[in-house]
């Protein structure tokens, strides 16, 4: 095995010193020429979190991302919960693709335990998966629009979202956080005429992408707003460990759904969208072709889907007989006691998986009790924090939301 | 891309020659540091236990090797033990070696962490080590910027995520003060 | 030649205040512009797949929406922050509404009736007071202690010089086809040859665009780019003067249109002097609003299709196209007023 390098070590001690150099202006003194703006929390267009930005004339010359504001401490309080709890707690941070997040966690619970879902589970995880990553995407895209100014671009894009949502309370009975990926399988079969309405679902959402194009993406004041803004070059996009839409907007074919496939994404066939410039309408274009990948994946797994249990055998084994009547009747899995303070052999076990805005890690470390002794859980967006002190200075005040609705960075998530 | 048999996620693997190949590169580049390398059963996660000094020579060594960034720099507290265990996780963009997740184990004293910064071999270490600082007080030397992350500046009390530091809940009537 | 009334005071009198009270002063800015912003909701509304407003008066579709926002805030409490210069902060915004709509009482809006100031370069005079209306908003921002206002009123004092320009000059290029400054002279003139929109089309296209920025209606809302300054110089503003502040633009859209209108559309063409004042008066102004009203919700409509530019996009192309074009107009007219 050739093991290819594409950097020397003088390289890359260039590099980092190129990275933390700050723009020189030679003026540094605050109310001489910079003034320091804090786009705080309570402003339209920052979020959750505080963008402070030292402008010079109109041209940031350094901009430092204040976050934390909604940490929720989800590592420390899963050590006092038991594992099953932990699973709301983990669908909470990234609430517009819920799904994937709690996949892993669960692929690391049950790598733990050394169980493993059934056949027809991980394609019903695998297709809420991918409808969640379409809702995620739309949310992405509609920030994109309303912090350019672009409002039918945000309502378009919440419509259309809507219709995902549908469909994950006709599969789930919830709409946004839905618990339904538990260690073993999932928690409901798909109802009868669930395959029809996904359809119904799917081919609204391509009409509609068209629509899209012609109104947002050919759009010549948008083209002129995120053209050339914010360029991400791929050794950049390395070397600061970025992920998800964002680095394969730079060229970098990076998908954990291909390089260690998990769930059902190995039997599917799918590309994986990249484009070549990195700048911002780049990012917002990759968003706009995983949709339709996504939508290919749906119509897929729909189609393969084989018959079967939803829940493993090793858990199933444990029901009494009144779950196992609700369980042959209606296909809902009650849960049975132990498995709600189920303790795992001690050891170390660690998932990661793609979520809507990139690669989420998972590392659980267990004692042998039914709480976790550690739980380490990495989202992309707080990988993506990065963005802001080093894409951001050397352009102007009003590219500051261009190139943060372009990262879709998720303060919740970030601060988990 | 599609496999004969069902989804390999969670199962055993077989033999691996890809990752014997790497294994044995690794281990003759870095005998001389004395590390510890193991398989997880599952054939996808690569764990080197490593003494403290040695930590930034084989960060050098991996990165010369093609890992190139880091995805989660944190710790785990063992008070009985007196130890805090710093926990990285390190992975690579290129395409042979994007399947694996080195995971990094060093133990730090517990009673005054310190380490050297990892920025200057993978620069996407910088937030991360930014919250292991104010989550674990894990002290980076080196580290261009360390101050507060995800914490209000006006936090008072001790290391968050240590073990010792209890979540109290509020019984009503009691006035909340600051956090031991 | 213009048709003064008859001099007898009251006569004079009654007519002033029926044109600055009524039409098309106060009673139609205040009708007009509550439907031209609910139009413009309701419009982005139907686009974007929703309703808009519809809860306040259900039968007629929500058209009083505007009617109860004025309510509320109007009775809104109105705080007025410490560190603010007082007597620019509360002055501002009233003199910058105060010189938007004087130039109504210059205005000849009706066949064969003189407005109630009249001077022979009127058109002159309506520009002059016009172009004084942004200082005023530059003010505000500079007024409030906040940088984010600040920043709203630098952006809005470079907008306002990139843009006025080639409006005023294409606007005196249309005055240079028919070789007056009078606005009676210029429809009567149109009546005669083509509308001014043929005449000199470079010159309406120039001013159409310099209207849009002027007003602050997309691709050009910049000064008060809301997710980038919250508010722009009106920053600070609550209760009334934000009432004020959000009104200011669609204010400053109707005179602009009306003015647009007389130039470029022939005004209240084709009717002409028929001898009845009352006749005259109401229907010659009926036709001037419904031509300005159409070139509002074109206006309006563009919210729901552009995003914002950039300062330095807008500036560029302020300073490049726009004006260009507006030496174009220059061009066109002087070929056509030797033609003519």
């Amino acid at each position: 095995m050739e093991v290819d390098r594409d950097s020397s070590n003088d390289f890359l001690s260039n590099l980092s010193q190129e990275l933390f150099m700050i723009r020189e202006t030679g003026v540094r003194e605050e109310g001489e020429r910079l003034i320091e703006l804090q786009i705080g929390p309570a402003h339209p267009g920052s979020g959750h979190m505080r963008i402070l930005a030292w402008v010079d004339g109109d041209i940031v010359v350094r901009c430092d991302p204040d976050i934390g504001f909604v940490h929720r401490t989800i590592e420390k309080l899963s050590e006092n919960r038991a594992y099953i709890k932990t699973i709301p707690l983990v669908e909470r941070p990234s609430l517009l693709d819920t799904t994937p997040i709690t996949i892993g966690y669960v692929n690391a619970v049950e790598k733990l335990m050394g169980i493993e879902a059934p056949p027809r589970a991980k394609y019903l995880r695998t297709i809420l998966a991918e409808i969640t990553r379409i809702a995620s995407h739309f949310y992405g895209i509609g920030i994109l629009a309303v912090f350019l100014g672009h409002s039918t671009g945000f309502m378009w894009a919440f419509g259309d979202r809507e219709v995902m949502i549908e469909l994950a309370t006709m599969l789930t009975g919830a709409r946004i956080t839905y618990a339904y990926v538990i260690p073993g399988g999932v928690r409901r079969d798909m109802p009868q005429n669930f395959p029809d309405q996904v359809e119904k679902g799917l081919r609204y959402i391509e009409r509609r992408l068209k629509d899209w194009e012609k109104l947002f993406l050919n759009n010549p004041v948008v083209e002129r707003r995120l053209r050339d803004i914010g360029v991400l070059k791929p050794v950049m996009a390395r070397r600061l460990g970025i992920t998800g839409p964002n680095l394969r907007a730079s060229g970098v074919d990076y998908d954990v759904r291909m390089a260690e496939p998990y769930e059902a994404y190995d039997e599917i066939d799918f590309m994986i969208p990249v484009a070549e410039e990195g700048d911002a309408y780049a990012r917002g274009l990759v968003r706009f072709k995983e949709i339709e990948q996504s939508i290919s994946i749906i119509r897929q797994a729909i189609k393969k889907i084989p018959d079967g249990d939803i829940i493993s055998p090793q858990i199933s084994r444990l029901f009494n007989p009144l779950m196992k009547k609700i369980y042959a009747e209606t296909r809902r899995v009650k849960f049975p006691s132990l498995l709600a303070t189920l303790k795992p052999p001690k050891g170390e076990a660690m998932a990661r998986v793609e979520a809507g805005r990139g690669e989420a890690l998972f590392h659980i470390i267990s004692d042998g009790s039914t709480n976790p002794y550690r739980f380490r859980f990495v989202t992309p967006s707080f990988r993506n924090v990065i963005l802001f002190k080093y894409l951001i200075p050397g352009h102007r005040v009003a590219d500051i939301p261009a190139i943060y609705g372009s990262i879709d960075y998720f303060p919740p998530e970030a601060d988990r | 891309m599609s496999s004969q048999t069902s989804p390999q996620s969670t199962q055993m693997k077989k033999e691996d020659p890809d990752l014997k190949r790497f294994l044995e590169i690794l281990n003759e580049r870095t005998k001389d540091l004395n590390p510890k390398i193991s398989i997880d059963k599952y054939g996808r996660a690569i764990y080197i236990e490593i003494s403290n000094e040695k930590l930034h020579e084989l960060a050098e060594r991996l990165s010369k090797l093609g890992i190139d960034h880091v995805k989660s720099v944190t710790g785990v507290d063992y008070p009985s033990e007196n130890k805090i265990e710093l926990l990285i996780h390190a992975g690579s963009y290129l395409r042979t070696l994007r399947k694996y997740t080195i995971i990094i184990k060093s133990f730090l004293d517990r009673s005054s962490p310190k380490t050297r910064s990892l920025t200057d071999v993978w620069p996407s270490a910088e937030f991360q080590e930014r919250e292991a600082w104010e989550m674990f007080g894990i002290y980076f030397e080196g580290h261009p910027d360390l101050r507060r992350l995800l914490l209000p500046e006006d936090f008072e009390g001790t290391w968050p995520m240590r073990k010792d530091f209890m979540i109290k809940t509020r019984r009503p009537g009691e006035v909340e003060g600051p956090w031991k | 030649m213009v048709y003064i009334g008859p001099l007898e005071i009251p006569g004079r009198l009654i007519y002033d205040f029926l044109h600055i009270f009524i039409l098309p002063g106060f009673g139609a800015i205040l009708v007009l512009v509550i439907l031209i912003i609910w139009a413009e909701r309701k419009i982005a509304g139907l686009v974007q797949l929703r309703y808009g407003p519809l809860h306040v008066s259900r039968r007629i579709g929500g058209a009083l929406q505007l009617v109860a926002d004025l309510i509320r805030y109007s009775l809104q409490e109105f705080i007025v922050p410490e560190n603010v210069d007082k007597i620019a902060y509360l002055m501002a915004p009233a003199l910058a509404l105060l010189f938007a709509v004087i130039p109504i009482a210059f205005m000849p809006t009706a066949p064969g009736i003189a407005p109630p100031i009249y001077v022979e370069p009127n058109l002159l005079l309506i520009l002059a007071v016009i172009s004084l209306a942004p200082i005023f908003v530059i003010v505000t921002g500079v007024a409030s202690d906040n940088k984010f206002a600040f920043i709203g009123s630098l952006r809005e004092a470079f907008l306002m010089i990139s843009y006025e320009i080639p409006f005023i000059i294409s606007i005196l290029s249309t005055a240079l086809i028919y070789g007056t400054l009078d606005l009676y002279k210029i429809v009567e003139a149109q009546s005669k040859t083509f509308l001014g929109v043929l005449l000199n089309p470079f010159a309406a296209l120039v001013a159409y665009i310099a209207i849009l920025r002027i007003t602050g209606r997309f691709p050009f809302e910049i000064s008060e780019a809301e997710s980038e300054l919250v508010m722009g110089p009106y920053t600070e503003y609550s209760g009334l003067m934000y009432g004020v502040a959000m009104g200011i633009g669609y204010i400053k859209l109707y005179v602009y249109t009306l003015l647009f209108s007389i130039v470029f559309l022939g005004g209240w063409l084709p009717i002409s002097s028929t001898g009845n004042i009352v006749f005259d008066y109401i229907l010659g102004n009926i036709i001037l609003l419904i031509k300005a009203s159409i070139l509002m919700l074109i206006a309006v409509f563009l919210r729901s299709v552009y995003p914002r530019y950039r300062i330095d996009q807008a500036v560029r192309l302020g300073w490049s196209l726009i004006l260009i074009l507006s030496g174009a107009a220059v061009a066109w007219s002087l070929i056509i007023h030797l033609i003519i």
